[in-house]
């Protein structure tokens, strides 16, 4: 407690450095992230995330030690060369995009491998940082550090709000921007350079092996949301801002935690969240309103069949022939019927169940619905009377008021069904 | 126009068939004659290679059935036979002509077992029906599209099956190879075999076909060739999709989940 | 540069995971599910340090059963978030591979005192460690190097599952449909293959790392698939290519004093950019052959 209160009152000037520059990169990674999952080029960012780790140990190399200058280009570097190497080799061979992903990716690294370990065999002391490279540690963020990848970020933002427009059309329909003559190439151009950069961004506090997911990840979530782009951008770094900070928190508090994984994580969760519980798209949202359906198919059921008792001339049903016409279905349909009582649809006096007038003219709306489309069926899509009762039992819960409309009109507002039985009508309604 | 007969080899009873929320057929209901060549007619995106791969058990119905030779599919795999359309696979796939006709024979083998010296005999007899003995040695990405389609049909000739289900078997085939194919066609039917054919072409449809199965989402008409082919069923069949299941589809599309399955 | 036992015994144990995974990343490649395998390899990591806390060595069955689990979990996952969840299938496989292994890392972190597994190991492996790390039996006879068991294990299974399934194998990776009507249970197939992925992953693990695995399963049969115009070809070229990534990998670990898996990974990429190099008109040559075959019969 008394950590995070340190933490979070950014008391100490360090803590407020690392939270901006995390903070920062969080809000690049999201944003570019954003373009790419939309353009489907998510795996291309996994390869670009590993493919900088060559360009990285090459800075040391060179420079002999951790000079963000150095690193932010060696990064670059190799990272632009492994997104040229694969449109190269995609373009020139039969090799299918994922394979080259997966092959450039996996050499690049390889020789990223070769390159630390022979630093790391040198036994430079100054190459111990080199480490925090490969799994993040948002901590060892320095000023200097802070400046260059802080920079980097806002320039990463600049550039795509200014080229919101343009990004926006190619992303979400290349042909067209092509069409009204957008230089898409120039765009992709930029558009890779800073997908590299969004990388380059986040290598120290994130590292390699995990940035991909800084840019998969929070569009992903979002996009459990919302369609509109400005939306989705929004949430996309709002999700990354959380886990981007949270990630900062825990590797304060527990030194030796890499920061990459922990936000990897947080990440991940909010994006689990998102798939089951969204309220718009969510696996757990599906499945009630289909659980609503399936109660609205059973009260259709019930209403229908005492409309049809009523049109044998039957006052109603008693209750128990009716929880026995739904077996295995006892308690639902008791259910059913105390809700359809409260709405007043039905009457159940002493165990006779009958329909209100609320109740009979939803039920011929119902009935209604089932013989309309069968005489369509029938009508329309040529099909045997004797063969449309099976789809009518299932259409009549799905069309609407406006539906019917149509169909009673394409049908001449028809008297019958095909069975010759009555399209029940309101009397008070044409 | 849909014309039921009795015994038939394909009977297909109100089929209903969406992907993910999208319904493409509609309440499909049809029986075809044994012995026959038979074409499916309709623009598209109208269902065409939906309807083959509902029958095939490729795609999951949401409601209705098939029935080949009266039985499930399952009895009867061996005696049925499916081309897909030339684009669903990939091939620049590492085989040549004679390796692709030779997995014709492999539902015969069982696990476990390699194709010998008869089955090579046969794939190549196969391969001979075609017209393509001579590029049986070829790799397969180095052949044109109408020989690649040739290649198709010599894998389902190589399956030795009864009943032929050929998703656009004349795409990218030049008119001589169409007219072959055709006869070929005509000779299986002669022996009893039934051949279903995906076509596009209404005009030679009439030549070539004994039966003509017209669909634009739903089945417009079913039955003998001279009785369906008319203006007024082609008008149904290209003239639109029905507006009404248009609209229904679009309901079905905003509410999240498919209430057609169950 | 020498020639000893101990480079004989990295060599042949190098070799016989490269032919292991080329061998079955082959598939993977032909079934365009490279990223998958990339996938695999980063999500068996929990499973590994799992295993490794329960069992507390890193060898044996708890480890393949563990890991291998993992992987197939991994893989349903990212079909469940395709097909159920209905999320884009790139995003499905970067989400499921990086939140598995940033809990595999989380765990090794936490978890350091307590294993000998480290973070170094994750990323390369410990070849050269192969010839010192022997198997002795309780009766005290030294059995010779572990690894290079295990990898005698895997490359058998492999060669057995691939030669076995080879035309189930092959007809489900070309033509997935046709395949299911003849009655082929094409998603048992591609478990299979994806269960021995995950193995094969695992049991290399200690060796090349959890990340240059992938070099090996998908860098060589792309390179042979350059070069091959049928599947016996192709799978014959990998495995020699294998072997040669194995035995110049050695020696240029050697001359640059450097992790051998990724001097591995390196040499597998110098033949695949030599073979991109010299067949990049592939390409441009098969289309102006087909568009003289379609004038010939026009
Ligand atoms: N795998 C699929 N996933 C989603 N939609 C599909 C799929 N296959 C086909 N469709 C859609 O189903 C409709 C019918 O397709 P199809 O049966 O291929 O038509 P046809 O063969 O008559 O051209 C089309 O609108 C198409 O977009
Ligand atoms: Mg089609």
């Amino acid at each position: 407690m008394e950590d995070f209160l340190y933490f979070f009152s950014f008391q100490d000037p360090n803590v407020l450095m690392v939270v901006i520059g995390i903070s920062l990169l969080s809000i690049s990674a999201a944003m570019v992230g954003t373009f790419t999952f939309l353009d489907k080029k998510a795996l291309v960012g996994d390869a670009i995330s590993h493919a900088v780790l060559p360009g990285v140990c090459l800075a040391f190399m060179f420079s002999g030690n951790k000079n963000p200058y150095w690193i932010v280009s060696g990064a670059f570097f190799t990272g632009a060369l492994s997104t040229y190497v694969i449109s190269w080799v995609a373009r020139y061979t039969k090799l299918k995009e994922d394979t080259v992903i997966a092959s450039v990716l996996s050499i690049f690294f390889g020789v990223g491998i070769v390159l630390m370990t022979q630093l790391q065999q040198t036994g430079n002391a100054s190459l111990s940082g080199l480490d925090h490279f490969i799994f993040g540690n948002a901590i060892s963020i320095v000023r200097e550090d802070l400046w260059v990848y802080g920079a980097l970020a806002t320039c990463i933002i600049v550039v795509l709000l200014v080229f919101y427009k343009e990004f926006k059309v190619m992303v979400f329909n290349r042909s067209f921007a092509e069409s009204i003559g957008l230089p898409v190439k120039r765009l992709d151009f930029v558009f890779n350079s800073l997908m590299v950069l969004a990388v380059v961004t986040g290598i120290q506090a994130i590292g390699v092996v995990l940035m991909a997911a800084l840019l998969i990840t929070p569009a992903a979530a979002a996009k459990f949301w919302t369609d509109r782009l400005s939306r989705l951008l929004f949430l996309a770094v709002l999700f990354s801002l959380i886990s981007g900070i949270s990630g900062a928190y825990i590797s304060f508090s527990l030194p030796h935690m890499p920061t990459g994984p922990w936000v990897v994580v947080v990440l991940s969760i909010i994006a689990f969240l998102s798939f089951f519980f969204s309220t718009k798209k969510g696996i757990l949202t599906r499945w009630v309103s289909r659980r609503k359906y399936q109660s609205k198919i059973h009260r259709d059921h019930i209403l229908k069949a005492l409309y049809q008792a009523e049109e044998h001339d039957k006052k109603g049903l008693p209750q128990k022939d009716i929880v026995d016409n739904f077996p295995g279905k006892v308690v639902k349909t008791h259910r059913t019927l105390r809700q359809l009582k409260k709405k007043g649809y039905i009457t159940n006096d002493r165990e006779l169940v009958a329909l209100t007038s609320t109740g009979n003219s939803e039920a011929k709306r119902i009935v209604r619905l089932h013989r309309l489309w069968e005489l369509y069926m029938t009508e329309y899509m040529n099909i045997a009377p004797d063969h449309v009762h099976e789809s009518a039992e299932k259409f009549e819960h799905i069309i609407t008021p406006e539906l019917e409309r149509q169909l009673d009109k394409s049908l001449n507002f028809p008297k019958e069904d095909p069975h010759q039985s009555i399209i029940p009508r309101d009397q008070n309604k044409p | 126009m849909i014309q039921h007969i009795e015994n038939p080899v394909v009977e297909v009873h109100d089929l209903m068939v969406s992907y993910g929320q999208n319904p493409v057929l509609w309440n499909v209901d049809l029986s075809l004659p044994a012995g026959s060549l038979v074409g499916i007619l309709g623009p598209n995106g109208a269902g065409k290679s939906t309807l083959i791969k509902a029958i095939m058990g490729l795609v999951e119905a949401n409601s209705g059935y098939s029935k080949l030779f009266d039985q499930e599919l399952n009895q009867v795999r061996n005696k049925v036979s499916y081309v897909p359309q030339r684009e669903s696979v990939d091939w620049d796939f590492p085989a040549s002509a004679l390796d692709i006709v030779m997995m014709g024979t492999y539902h015969h083998l069982g696990l476990l077992k390699r194709p010998g010296k008869k089955e090579k005999e046969l794939a190549m007899d196969c391969l001979d029906k075609v017209n393509m003995k001579n590029f049986a040695g070829r790799q397969i990405s180095e052949l044109s599209g109408g020989q690649q389609q040739r290649v198709f049909i010599a894998r389902a000739l190589a399956q030795q099956a009864e009943l032929y289900f050929m998703d656009e078997p004349f795409a990218g085939v030049d008119m001589s190879t169409e007219k072959a194919l055709i006869e070929l066609f005509r000779e299986m039917t002669a022996e009893g075999k039934t051949v279903i054919v995906v076509h596009h072409d209404i005009y030679s449809a009439g030549k070539y076909f004994d039966w003509l199965i017209m669909l634009n989402m739903h089945l417009v008409a079913s039955g003998p060739t001279a009785e369906v082919l008319t203006e007024e069923l082609l008008t149904k069949t290209y003239g639109g999709k029905l507006s009404t299941l248009a609209d229904l589809g679009e309901i079905i599309k905003k509410s999240g989940f498919n209430p057609l399955k169950d | 540069m020498s020639f000893d036992q101990n480079a004989f015994i990295i060599i042949l144990t190098g070799s016989m995971i490269a032919i292991s995974c080329g061998l079955l990343g082959a598939f993977l490649m032909l079934r365009k599910m490279a990223m998958t395998g990339d996938a695999i390899s980063h999500a068996v990591l929990p499973g590994i340090v799992i295993a490794f806390l329960i069992s507390g060595s890193r060898h044996g069955l708890t480890m393949v059963i563990g890991a291998g689990l993992v992987g197939l979990i991994a893989t349903a996952c990212i079909e469940y978030l395709t097909q159920k969840v209905k999320l884009q299938s790139d995003a499905s496989i970067g989400i499921t591979f990086t939140s598995l292994f940033a809990i595999g890392i989380i765990l090794i972190t936490f978890l350091a005192n307590q294993i000998d597994l480290d973070q170094d190991c994750v990323l390369y492996g410990e070849i050269a460690y192969v010839p010192i790390d022997l198997w002795i039996t309780k009766a005290g006879t030294i059995m010779g190097p572990r690894t290079t068991y295990l990898a005698v294990i895997n490359l058998v299974l492999a060669i057995a599952f691939v030669s076995l399934f080879y035309k189930e194998l092959k007809l489900s990776t070309f033509d997935p449909e046709f395949a299911a009507t003849i009655g082929l249970s094409t998603a048992g197939v591609n478990y299979g293959l994806m269960g021995m992925v995950s193995y094969t992953t695992v049991s290399s693990f200690e060796a090349v790392g959890a990340i240059l695995v992938v070099a090996l399963l998908v860098v060589p049969p792309a390179t042979a698939f350059l070069w091959t115009k049928n599947l016996k070809k192709l799978l014959t070229v990998t495995a020699i290519l294998g072997v040669l990534i194995s035995f110049l990998g050695y020696y240029l670990a050697y001359l640059l004093n450097s992790s051998i898996a990724g001097a591995m990974a390196s040499v597998a990429g110098v033949f695949f950019f030599v073979s991109v190099t010299l067949n990049r008109h592939q390409i441009p040559r098969i289309k102006s052959k087909m568009r003289r075959l379609r004038e010939e019969m026009a």
